[in-house]
């Protein structure tokens, strides 16, 4: 198990944008700056094509994960849910012109789950490249309105 | 200082917050992942664009440059709490800068499972062409 922080492809991106025209005389060094700094700390969570972004989310019955893998087919994703961890494996294979597998890469991302899941309701949908994965919260999890009469 | 542009129209630099012609949608985008191939007909472009279906993609090719931008389908419904966030809601922008050297008007796009491939042909003009010595 191994912890992954992932960071997004280019934070510089983020900026408000300077025009592709109106280019600051700066932006040769600050995007040589970001080349350094990307490449000496790829092992601290720099980019990294083989880690994938993950999203938690919570709604008042279900916990949702999402997590972006574009360009796996589906029957090379494997969710698994094993003592509170959902495990996220991917495999994504590139055909050349040949016809013949060209590359193959694999990704793995473990995220904690709270116990209060229903482990054998998980359902899982692929779609535009995103992978949502619909955990149900147990019935007792779920939040309750008692209401209590005043006398 | 306004003396120093004039002299120096060169070293005139312009406000940060550039960008009032672009819709209010692209104020913030995030650069995709992408790849670039090359063979001896053609560039081969793919760019991953995570949650972004076919209606929110958009390509555009103007003199020189080839801008991809990708809107995401997905948004998060009402009721929905993010308790970890590792991606953005931003849009995609890509712009590839090119010497003209691409047949715009043979341009081709295949999006599927959030992986745009742009084939960009070469200018049948500038393939390199065997001269015969006499």
């Amino acid at each position: 198990m191994r912890l992954v922080r992932y960071s997004y492809p280019s934070f510089r991106s983020l900026t408000p944008m300077l025009g592709s025209f109106q280019r600051s005389p700066w932006s040769g060094l600050e995007s040589e700056i970001d080349r350094l700094f990307s490449t000496a700390l790829t092992d601290f969570g720099g980019a990294n094509p083989n880690r994938f972004p993950v999203d938690l989310y919570e709604d008042a019955n279900n916990t949702y994960v999402r997590a972006e893998l574009p360009g796996v087919s589906r029957e090379d994703i494997n969710v698994e849910m094993t003592d509170g961890y959902l495990t996220l494996t991917a495999a994504r294979k590139t055909v050349g012109a040949d016809g013949k597998p060209q590359e193959a890469f694999s990704f793995s991302r473990a995220v904690s789950i709270a116990d209060e899941v229903q482990t054998d309701k998980v359902t899982a949908t692929y779609e535009n490249g995103v992978l949502t994965v619909t955990l149900p919260k147990r019935e007792e999890a779920k939040p309750k309105k008692i209401s209590v009469a005043v006398k | 200082m306004s003396l120093f542009n004039t002299l120096i129209p060169s070293q005139a630099s312009q406000p940060a917050t550039t960008g009032q012609d672009r819709p209010a949608d692209l104020a913030y985008t995030v650069k995709p992942v992408f790849e670039i191939k090359e063979t001896p007909d053609a560039f081969g472009a793919t760019v991953y664009l995570p949650g972004v279906a076919k209606e929110g993609l958009e390509i555009t090719a103007e003199e020189g440059q080839v801008r991809i931008v990708g809107r995401r389908a997905w948004k998060q419904p009402e009721g929905w709490t993010a308790l970890h966030r590792e991606s953005a809601d931003a849009p995609f922008e890509l712009v590839l800068t090119h010497e003209n050297a691409i047949d715009v008007d043979k341009i081709a796009a295949e999006l599927r499972d959030g992986v745009l491939r742009v084939s960009l042909p070469k200018h049948e003009a500038l393939k390199p062409r065997k001269i015969a010595v006499s």
